[in-house]
C-alpha cells in the first residue's frame, strides 16, 4: 500500500515505509516526546542491534479510504503536561506530512505507552 | 545590590507575565513553527500567567516555595508546544533554587543554565533556531560571563541573560530555514526575551504594568499578516482601444507589486487580468480603471475566508445549475417496496439508507447535486439521520433546502402526502410538518441480543413492538407483538392505518393484522408490501 500519484510527466509513489520514516522523524522532534514504543519487536530489535538510525519504531500508517491514518506509540517525559504535548504531536504530524506530501492525512491516534522520569 | 528575595521574584514575575501579555499579539504573528497556526503568543500568555498567579498566591518569602508554585502552575496551565517548553524551563530553575530563600548573582545564571539542560531533556531530537536554543545560548553565555567574576550583582546577570538572548533570537533565522523564508524570528523565543525583560525591568525597579489595549501588532507582525491575509483581489479591464497599443503588463505589475503580494497580471488581446493580494483593494482598482472598463470584479476579505476555508471549499465545488422545475423531494429508505410508495407519492430521489445504515452528510449533498429544482424539501425518516440531512442543507448553502425532521417512514409518508405542487414553499413546509405532528410510529423487529428495557426483558430473537421510542411489548411471536403494539397505538380519535410489511413478513400475515385491526378498532387499513430489511411491520396511526 502507497501513495500513488499521476501528473503529467508521469507517476509517483510514496511507499508507506517513507512515510513510516517521516513521521517517525517528525515525532522524535516534537517536544515532550523522548521516545518512541516498539509495535515491530523483531524488525526494531534487529535494527536496534544493527545500530541503525530507526524513525519508523512506534509508527503504524494505515490507508483508510484514501485517508492516511496514523498509530503513534510514544513515551513522553514526565513532569510535563502530557495532554497538550499529545495535542501538538498530532498536529505537528499533521501538518508536516500535508505540507511535504500533498496527501490528506486523516486521524493521528496517540498512544502514550510510558512516561519516563529522569532523574 | 543584595540578593533576589521572595518579594523582589514575585515582582519580577508579576512584572515578565504583564510583559508578555502585552506583546503576545506581537508573537503571535511570528508564529510560523511547528504549525503556522499563530497562537503562540496567547499560548505563552496563558501559560505564564497561569503559573506567576499561582506563584503571586503564596504566602512566602522564601524564593524556592515561590518558584515551586510557579513550577507547579506552569506545568498544570502549560498551553502549546511554546508553553511546554516553558513550563519545563522554569522546572530546571526551580530546581536548582530548591532549598534556597534568596538568590545571589551566580545562583542565578546557573538556574538558567538548568533550566535549559532541563528543557533540552524532554524532547529525543531538539529543532535548533527555537524558544530552546535561546535559552540555552543566553544561559551558557551568561554563566560564562559569571563565574569568573567576583562582585557581579543579579542586575548585571540579567542584563547579560537578556542582552544574549536578543543576540540568540537575531540568529533563529539561520538555524531554522522556514523562519527566514518568511523572514521572522522564532515566536517562542521572542516570547521567552520578553519574560526575561520584564524581570529585567522589575529587577531595576518598574514593574511592567498591563496595558489595557495589548493588542498593538509589530512592523514585523504587520508584514507577515499582509502575506497571509488582506483582501484577495481581482478584476478583468477591457484595455480601452487607445490604451490597448501602449499598454505593458510589466508596468501594471511593477505599480501594483508595490501595494500587495501574490501578484498575477496575464494579458490576453484586449482583456488583462489581475489578481493581487493586498491591505488596499480600493488602490489596486483605481490603477486597473485606468487602463480601460471592468469586466468583472472580485475582492475577498481573506482573514474571513481564512476562518470559513472548510465551508467555502465545499460549496465551491458545487456547479451551478439553472433550476428546472420548482420543487423536488428527497426521501431517506430502504426496501424496493418503500421506494415504490415513495415514488408514486412524487418523490424525485431516493437515498438508500434507514436504521442501521444512516446516509452521510456526503451522501445528501450528492443527492441535492443531482437536483435541478428552486425549493429541495428532504424527509430523512429516521432520527438519526435528521442532522445529516440538516448539516447537508448547510453545505449546500447557496440552494433553497427545507428538511422535514420527519423520524419514521410513515411521518414521511404523510409529509410527501400533504406536499402540493400548486402552494408556496413556506405553505408546503408548515403543512408537511403539521402532518409529522399527526402521525404515530410503531415499529415491529427482532432483537438482537438478550437486554432490558425500562423494566422489560427482551430475548435475543424475540420480536419487539416500538411506539414511537419506546419497547412496550417483547415476545416469541411476531404477530402477538405486532396486536399488542397495535392496541398501544391506536386510540379512540384514529382514522387511519398505515401498515407497511417489511421484507420477512408474508402475504398472510400481513392479512391477519389487517383484519385484526378492521375487526377491534373499526378503522381504515391501508396495507403494503414495504419490503424494508429489519422491520417486519412499520406502522403508522393518523
Amino acid at each position: 500500500m502507497s501513495v500513488t500519484r499521476n501528473t503529467k510527466y508521469g507517476d509517483f509513489n510514496i511507499s508507506k515505509e517513507a512515510i513510516t520514516s517521516l513521521a517517525g522523524g517528525v515525532v522524535s522532534e516534537c517536544y515532550g516526546v523522548v521516545g518512541m514504543a516498539s509495535q515491530k519487536l523483531l524488525k526494531d530489535g534487529i535494527a536496534e542491534l544493527l545500530k541503525k538510525e530507526n524513525f519508523s519504531k512506534g509508527v503504524v500508517v494505515k490507508e483508510n479510504e484514501g485517508q492516511l491514518e496514523l498509530d503513534l506509540y510514544i513515551i513522553v517525559s514526565h513532569g510535563i503536561k502530557i495532554s497538550e504535548v499529545v495535542k501538538e504531536v498530532q498536529n505537528k504530524v499533521k501538518y508536516v506530512l500535508e505540507k511535504s506530501l500533498e496527501i490528506e492525512v486523516g486521524p493521528v491516534n496517540i498512544y502514550v505507552q510510558g512516561v519516563k522520569v529522569m532523574e | 545590590m543584595e540578593n533576589i528575595n521572595g518579594t523582589l521574584f514575585k515582582q519580577m514575575l508579576e512584572s515578565g507575565a504583564n510583559n508578555l501579555m502585552n506583546q503576545y499579539a506581537t508573537i503571535d504573528a511570528l508564529n510560523v513553527f511547528p504549525v503556522p497556526d499563530g497562537d503562540t503568543g496567547t499560548n505563552m500568555s496563558l501559560t505564564f500567567s497561569a503559573g506567576s498567579s499561582d506563584a503571586l498566591k503564596v504566602n512566602s518569602d522564601r524564593v524556592c516555595d515561590i518558584a515551586k508554585a510557579l513550577s507547579k502552575g506552569l506545568l498544570m496551565g502549560a498551553r502549546g508546544n511554546s508553553g511546554v517548553i516553558t513550563s519545563q524551563i522554569f522546572r530546571g530553575i526551580y530546581q536548582s533554587v530548591e532549598d534556597l530563600d534568596d538568590i545571589n548573582a551566580l545562583q542565578l545564571a546557573n538556574a538558567f543554565v538548568n533550566g535549559s539542560r532541563i528543557a533540552y531533556k524532554a524532547v529525543m531530537r531538539p529543532v535548533e533556531g527555537t524558544i530552546l536554543t535561546v535559552i540555552r545560548e543566553a544561559s551558557d553565555y551568561t554563566l560564562l560571563y559569571a563565574v569568573d567574576k567576583e562582585d557581579l550583582t543579579c542586575i548585571d546577570v540579567l542584563e547579560k541573560l537578556v542582552y544574549e538572548a536578543k543576540e540568540s533570537l537575531e540568529r533563529t533565522p539561520e538555524l531554522l530555514p522556514v523562519l527566514k523564508e518568511v523572514g521572522v524570528v522564532d515566536s517562542g523565543g521572542y516570547g521567552l526575551v520578553t519574560i526575561l525583560e520584564g524581570f529585567l525591568s522589575a529587577l531595576k525597579g518598574t514593574i511592567i504594568e498591563k496595558n489595557e489595549n495589548a493588542a498593538e501588532t509589530s512592523v514585523a507582525g504587520a508584514d507577515m499578516e499582509s502575506d497571509e491575509f488582506g483582501y484577495c483581489t481581482e478584476f478583468i479591464v477591457r484595455l480601452d482601444p487607445n490604451v490597448q497599443k501602449t499598454f505593458k503588463e510589466s508596468k501594471l505589475r511593477d505599480k501594483l507589486s508595490e501595494m500587495g503580494d501574490s501578484l498575477v497580471v496575464v494579458q490576453d488581446d484586449d482583456i488583462v487580468k489581475v489578481h493581487v493580494h493586498t491591505l488596499r483593494p480600493g488602490d489596486a482598482l483605481n490603477i486597473g480603471q485606468r487602463y480601460g472598463e471592468f469586466v468583472k470584479l472580485k475582492i475577498e476579505n481573506m482573514q474571513e475566508q481564512h476562518e470559513n476555508i472548510i465551508m467555502s471549499t465545499k460549496t465551491e465545488e458545487v456547479k451551478e445549475a439553472t433550476p428546472a422545475s420548482k420543487y423536488a423531494l428527497i426521501a431517506v429508505a430502504a426496501g424496493d417496496g418503500l421506494n415504490e410508495m415513495f415514488k408514486e407519492l412524487r418523490v424525485d430521489h431516493i437515498i438508500s439508507g434507514g436504521q442501521t445504515m444512516n446516509p452521510s452528510t456526503e451522501d445528501f449533498v450528492e443527492a441535492i447535486k443531482k437536483i435541478n429544482a428552486e425549493h429541495i424539501f428532504i424527509m430523512p425518516n429516521n432520527s438519526n439521520i435528521v442532522l445529516a440531512a440538516q448539516q447537508a442543507a448547510q453545505v449546500m448553502e447557496d440552494k433553497d433546502i427545507r428538511v422535514i425532521p420527519s423520524k419514521s417512514i410513515p411521518q414521511g409518508l404523510c409529509a410527501c402526502m400533504m406536499f402540493n405542487p400548486e402552494v408556496d414553499v413556506e405553505m408546503n413546509v408548515e403543512e408537511m410538518n403539521e402532518a409529522i405532528a399527526n402521525v404515530k410510529t410503531g415499529q415491529v423487529t427482532y432483537a438482537i441480543k438478550d437486554t432490558t428495557f425500562e423494566g422489560l426483558k427482551i430475548k435475543q430473537g424475540d420480536y419487539m413492538g416500538i411506539n414511537e421510542k419506546d419497547i412496550v411489548v417483547s415476545t416469541k411471536d411476531k404477530l402477538d407483538a405486532t396486536k399488542q403494539l397495535l392496541d398501544t397505538l391506536v386510540s379512540e380519535d384514529s382514522e387511519i392505518v398505515t401498515l407497511i410489511a417489511g421484507e420477512n413478513t408474508g402475504d398472510d400475515e400481513m392479512n391477519e393484522i389487517v383484519s385484526y385491526i378492521e375487526e377491534k378498532f373499526g378503522v381504515e387499513v391501508e396495507a403494503n408490501h414495504g419490503n424494508q430489511p429489519v422491520y417486519s411491520f412499520v406502522i403508522g396511526v393518523e
